[in-house]
């Protein structure tokens, strides 16, 4: 049986979290429920965007519709360059890059309907950085963590598994709802 | 006016004589410039060169003469640190075989800072973190026996090295926690996702031979900490997004977890805060820390700083705010600081350029424009 595209990014965020993690650790019950997730999941994440909580510098200022810029809402936790000024889309590569099998995550509020989304970033690897515009070269670290919440963290390399482990652009997916 | 072309021309004569006569300039032959001896104001700046990421490069410059001294081969992503006796440079590092792309190489290669030459590498299994710099991503045990390397694949451990004998000596699981925190001839502490410290200790020959984890020293949901750890008398201090101050001492078997103090009090907790690649730097023979700060919120941790805080590691005040406007210098990402009782502080900002201040008065001496592309971490003797 083929598996749907979020049960695949469930998969796949396991596999991630199961390899950082003790076997106690909050990610590791956070893989656990990602696994089991069904379309659309609630999904619940530690420092996670809130529509009660006061709104960061970046979500004061988030749009929904033009993805080549750095505010775009679902790169709130996106650290990079991003693929949509590469030849690639918010959550597509650039044709000769290749998908990391793995990504980090974060939570971001979507400023139309006021609720907060699982988005699963993932890089493009393969060929040397993109060479895209300032409004493409990205910064944001709404509840971002450092390397100890490596699921958590954008400034890894998250070329894991690819045939070169070069770093090219970064995408945003949206995986589901945040249940907190 | 005969007499005076007379002159004129006596004159003209004369100095076609002192041409041909003179002696022809020498020739010149190409050598390499001798390095001055290694001193407490010489910085080791890691450029991550992020637009071409696989030719990061470490320049190395004179904080006294302010003359760039040359600079060493950095691969990608690097990891770089200094032996103990400062007499040699590691550069962790990862080379691809057709540039861009290939089969990828992971190695340790070494140079000699007297003249920046390699002197010998050691291949790694390709499993080194790929991440920004910190000085816990390659580290050398306190007697310079052991390399540590942390390694990310994504499941976190680490590897042992020999620089000596140029061998891997092993790699050890690390249970999830991250990067090599040196400690005395043969402990690694690496940073769990708890907030608790592992600390494994090696045998002889750089096996694990015990252990064991510390009481969590910071809360990673409420308050994390930088990973950019910064080195003070026996230990190191970690800061936190929210501006306090985590002490742990590393001179025991086991680390020694000091009560946090702060940084940010009152109103400004929360508003100003600190951030960047390098938060901070500690010059322990003067007990001044200088942190740099920003007016920012959540998710504003790697905002560079508009302000330079000076505190005093002993009493914990806050002495000095120097504002970075007022020298026309632009937002600092990284700061670090000599070791001598003359301290200079080194600034590197968002925009590449270096600035060398007086650490005890803030006099700006200097600002080296355009040091590298990101210069995002400097290292010090």
């Amino acid at each position: 049986m083929s598996k749907s595209p979020i049960d695949k990014i469930g998969e796949q965020l396991t596999r991630t979290l199961a390899g950082y993690s003790s076997r106690r650790g909050f990610i590791a019950k956070l893989g656990a429920v990602l696994a089991a997730a069904p379309l659309l999941p609630l999904l619940p994440v530690a420092r996670a965007a809130t529509a009660t909580a006061p709104k960061t510098d970046f979500e004061r200022n988030a749009q929904t519709k033009d993805d080549t810029k750095c505010t775009y809402w679902k790169y709130c936790a996106a650290d990079g360059v991003m693929c949509s000024c590469c030849g690639g889309g918010s959550h597509t590569c650039p044709p000769g890059a290749e998908p990391s099998p793995v990504s980090w995550i974060g939570t971001c509020l979507n400023p139309d309907d006021n609720r907060s989304y699982i988005i699963a970033y993932r890089d493009c690897c393969g060929t040397p950085v993109c060479k895209a515009g300032k409004s493409c070269q990205c910064d944001g670290a709404d509840r971002e963590l450092p390397t100890y919440r490596a699921p958590l963290n954008n400034d890894i390399i998250w070329c894991f598994g690819n045939a070169s482990a070069t770093y090219h652009c970064s995408t945003a997916a949206l995986v589901g709802l945040s249940g907190t | 006016m005969n007499q005076m072309l007379l002159r004129a021309g006596l004159l003209s004569l004369a100095a076609c004589f002192r041409v041909i006569a003179a002696a022809p300039l020498p020739a010149e032959h190409l050598t390499v410039t001798a390095m001055p001896p290694v001193n407490a104001h010489r910085i080791y700046i890691v450029d991550e060169a992020f637009n071409n990421e696989i030719d990061a490069r470490v320049h190395v410059f004179d904080g006294d003469t302010f003359r760039r001294l040359g600079q060493l081969d950095a691969g990608y992503y690097p990891t770089y640190n200094l032996s103990p006796d400062g007499k040699t440079s590691a550069i962790g590092t990862s080379y691809f075989a057709r540039g861009g792309h290939g089969a990828r190489t992971d190695v340790v290669e070494f140079a000699d800072n007297q003249t920046l030459a390699l002197t010998h590498e050691i291949i790694l299994p390709p499993k080194r973190a790929h991440t920004l710099p910190t000085p816990f991503g390659l580290a050398y045990s306190a007697d310079g026996r052991f390399v540590y390397v942390a390694y990310v694949t994504p499941a976190a451990s680490f590897g042992v090295l020999d620089p000596a004998k140029a061998t891997v000596l092993g790699e050890i699981d690390t249970a999830g926690c991250v990067l090599v925190i040196p400690s005395g001839p043969n402990r690694v502490s690496s940073i769990c996702e708890s907030g608790k410290l592992l600390t494994v200790t090696l045998d002889e020959k750089g096996n694990e031979a015990s252990r064991a984890f510390s009481d969590a020293f910071f809360d990673p949901d409420a308050d994390p900490v930088f990973v950019q750890g910064i080195p003070m008398s026996g230990g190191y201090a970690f800061v936190s997004f929210l501006g306090d101050v985590h002490e742990v001492d590393f001179t025991g078997a086991q680390p020694l977890l000091r009560k946090p103090w702060p940084l940010v009090t009152g109103a400004d907790k929360g508003r100003w805060r600190p951030g960047g690649t390098q938060p901070g730097a500690i010059s322990s023979p003067m007990h001044r820390l200088y942190v740099s700060m920003h007016q920012g919120g959540e998710g504003s941790h790697k905002n560079a700083g508009t302000e330079i805080w000076v505190f005093d590691t002993v009493s914990h005040q806050r002495i000095a705010r120097w504002p970075m406007r007022a020298h026309k210098l632009s937002d600092v990402l990284a700061l670090q600081v000599s070791q001598d009782e003359a301290p200079l502080l080194f600034a590197a900002t968002n925009q590449a350029d270096l600035a060398v201040f007086d650490a005890l008065t803030g006099q700006l001496r200097h600002i080296e424009p355009k040091m590298g592309q990101t210069p995002w971490f400097m290292h010090n003797p």
